[in-house]
């Protein structure tokens, strides 16, 4: 069984019996992103889950994604809970909307995920520049030899309707 | 719908003192606030014979707590959970006496949730290791509930224009009811500028916007009406209820939007239904305050105002006491102390019966002076029908409605 990878004071644990996230975690290291795409009705699915949850079938492959995506929503964390976040503090976690399936199967429902966005040096990003609207681009945060986590920043693409962030 | 409506009752409330550094074990504030729930209804330990509780690996469970106080039971389950637990248990009880398995259900929360196991994800929390679904978010810095629920809120303002004004409103209703209320630790009222003054915790929530963690035990406990018209108390009725009620995709909601929506956009139907009212005919509210805006969102997706007209309303006088229709009349999660959902439910029982343990002299015998004024009262005159609405987070809500 791998180490438990230390990030940020926290101990993540991706055992091999780890069906959902083991290669997920190899594949970002790998710096693709992935997601679980249904065998039967070819959804996309996110986070990775045993079975479909349109379909209820099993079987899946791991299918690419560009990684690019709108900010859908976000905030700054002023008061850090993990103690290794503190020395980060403001820092934006930001809902990313992926490209990729976008309001399928219904208008409600797309293909998000939770991330940091970060400058291209892995820094946060400032807080004034972050807004919902805005373009981001998935960049990858390598922690060990079988772990990175996919994180995000911005591109210089035109935003995707009204952008806007907290006054 | 089908469901028991009238049928059930809430007899007896308790809980031990609300604080910051209780000093003593959940089994001791569990064993007292079990105590003193079986005295307000006027039964004896003989008589309950149910037993229930929720916790996250922070409590004492009943097989514990019903023999200290020489209870023999016929019948118990502890349960995972927090926020809008209280509910959903209720239903559970009730399902159980219906099925033959008990007669009298105590249900109880005790936690020290301010000096052990802090809600807000601090202590032992933060060191917790990191894995499975938590993967998705924990290792990007959003593990408290302030960080988990925040984008909720900042999409309904994008959205619908929601300002930090608006919701500010709910702190200050709640700090109002707070005033008249001795139990709360914290009785200061405060102003809209106080909160939107205040810190930045995680934006878009300053640090008033946000509840109180809190030491406390809190019972309450469920019997059929026929058994309820023999309790000292008068018996308030239960009317419908929903218990852990989900929009699709609870292991990651963010998949499944609007995120501006809640659970109580699912669970509406199924306890107005077995009620047979509307919001309408709702007199007091008890929407779950972990944060300002939970309350707003609730009291929204349940119809009491038109979807995105929440700030609106809570900022429109309705929930203040003296309003048409007040919330969480004791204070709150925001000002009394956070019980994870059980207090409010208590003193909607205390408003249905007139009997809220305000400032009012005589209030134990249901008379009091409607004065709304700091240290005074906080009665709801003529009560008639309250309704909880409970929150665990964004896809996860019960509630209960009552009458007297």
């Amino acid at each position: 069984m791998p180490q438990p990878v230390q990030y940020r004071g926290m101990s993540l644990i991706v055992p091999d019996n780890d069906t959902e996230w083991k290669e997920f975690y190899a594949h970002a290291r790998a710096h693709r992103l992935v997601v679980r795409k249904c065998a039967a009705c070819g959804l996309l699915r996110y986070p990775p889950t045993h079975a479909c949850p349109w379909c209820m079938a099993l079987g899946w492959t791991w299918q690419a994604v560009s990684g690019r995506g709108t900010i859908y929503s976000y905030e700054i964390v002023h008061h850090a809970i993990q103690p290794g976040f503190k020395e980060l503090t403001p820092y934006p976690v930001v809902l990313v909307e992926l490209d990729e399936q976008r309001g399928t199967p219904t208008p409600d429902e797309s293909l998000r995920i939770i991330a940091n966005l970060l400058k291209p040096d892995l820094t946060p990003e400032a807080e004034e520049k972050v807004a919902i609207g805005k373009r981001v681009g998935v960049l990858f945060q390598d922690l060990a030899d079988h772990m990175a986590l996919p994180q995000f920043t911005l591109t210089d693409e035109r935003p995707q309707g009204r952008v806007w962030r907290l006054p | 719908m089908r469901g028991l409506r009238d049928k059930y009752c809430i007899v007896g409330v308790g809980e031990t003192e609300y604080s910051r550094g209780s000093n003593r074990t959940t089994r001791a504030m569990a064993v007292e606030a079990v105590r003193s729930a079986i005295l307000d209804a006027g039964l004896k330990a003989s008589d309950v014979d149910g037993m229930m509780d929720y916790q996250s690996g922070d409590s004492t469970l009943a097989n514990h707590v019903a023999p200290d106080l020489g209870i023999r039971l016929n019948f118990y389950m502890d349960v995972v959970g927090g926020g809008s637990s209280t509910e959903a248990l209720i239903g559970l009880a009730m399902g159980a006496i219906e099925a033959g398995m008990c007669n009298t259900v105590a249900i109880y929360r005790s936690m020290n949730g301010y000096s052990e196991f802090r809600i807000g994800g601090t202590g032992a929390r933060a060191a917790q290791p990191v894995r499975g679904l938590d993967l998705a978010q924990v290792p990007f810095g959003m593990r408290s509930a302030g960080q988990n629920f925040a984008p909720t809120f900042l999409r309904h303002m994008y959205e619908y224009g929601t300002t930090s004004e608006q919701v500010a409103h709910v702190k200050v209703a709640h700090s109002k009811h707070a005033s008249q209320n001795p139990k709360a630790v914290l009785k200061e009222r405060v102003s809209v500028q106080d909160v939107v003054g205040s810190r930045w915790i995680v934006k878009p929530l300053h640090l008033l916007d946000c509840c109180l963690e809190t030491d406390n035990a809190t019972c309450l406990i469920v019997t059929s009406a026929e058994r309820a018209r023999d309790c000292r108390q008068r018996p308030v009725s239960i009317m419908g209820v929903a218990g852990r009620v989900s929009k699709p995709r609870l292991d990651f909601h963010w998949a499944h939007g609007p995120i501006t929506r809640v659970a109580g956009y699912y669970a509406k139907d199924l306890v107005f239904g077995q009620a047979g009212v509307g919001p309408d005919d709702v007199d007091v509210t008890g929407s779950y305050d972990a944060f300002t805006f939970t309350t707003m969102l609730q009291l929204e997706e349940y119809g009491f105002c038109k979807k995105g007209e929440g700030g609106q309303y809570v900022s429109s006088g309705v929930i203040e006491l003296g309003g048409k229709r007040p919330n969480n009349t004791a204070g709150g999660h925001l000002c009394e102390g956070y019980t994870h959902g059980m207090s409010m439910v208590i003193e909607n029982v205390r408003q249905l019966r007139g009997t809220v343990d305000d400032y009012c002299p005589r209030a134990a015998e249901g008379v009091h002076t409607y004065d709304y004024a700091p240290g005074r009262c906080r009665q709801v005159k003529d009560a008639e029908i309250t309704m909880n609405l409970g929150w665990a987070m964004p896809p996860l809500g019960s509630a209960l409605i009552m009458r007297r």
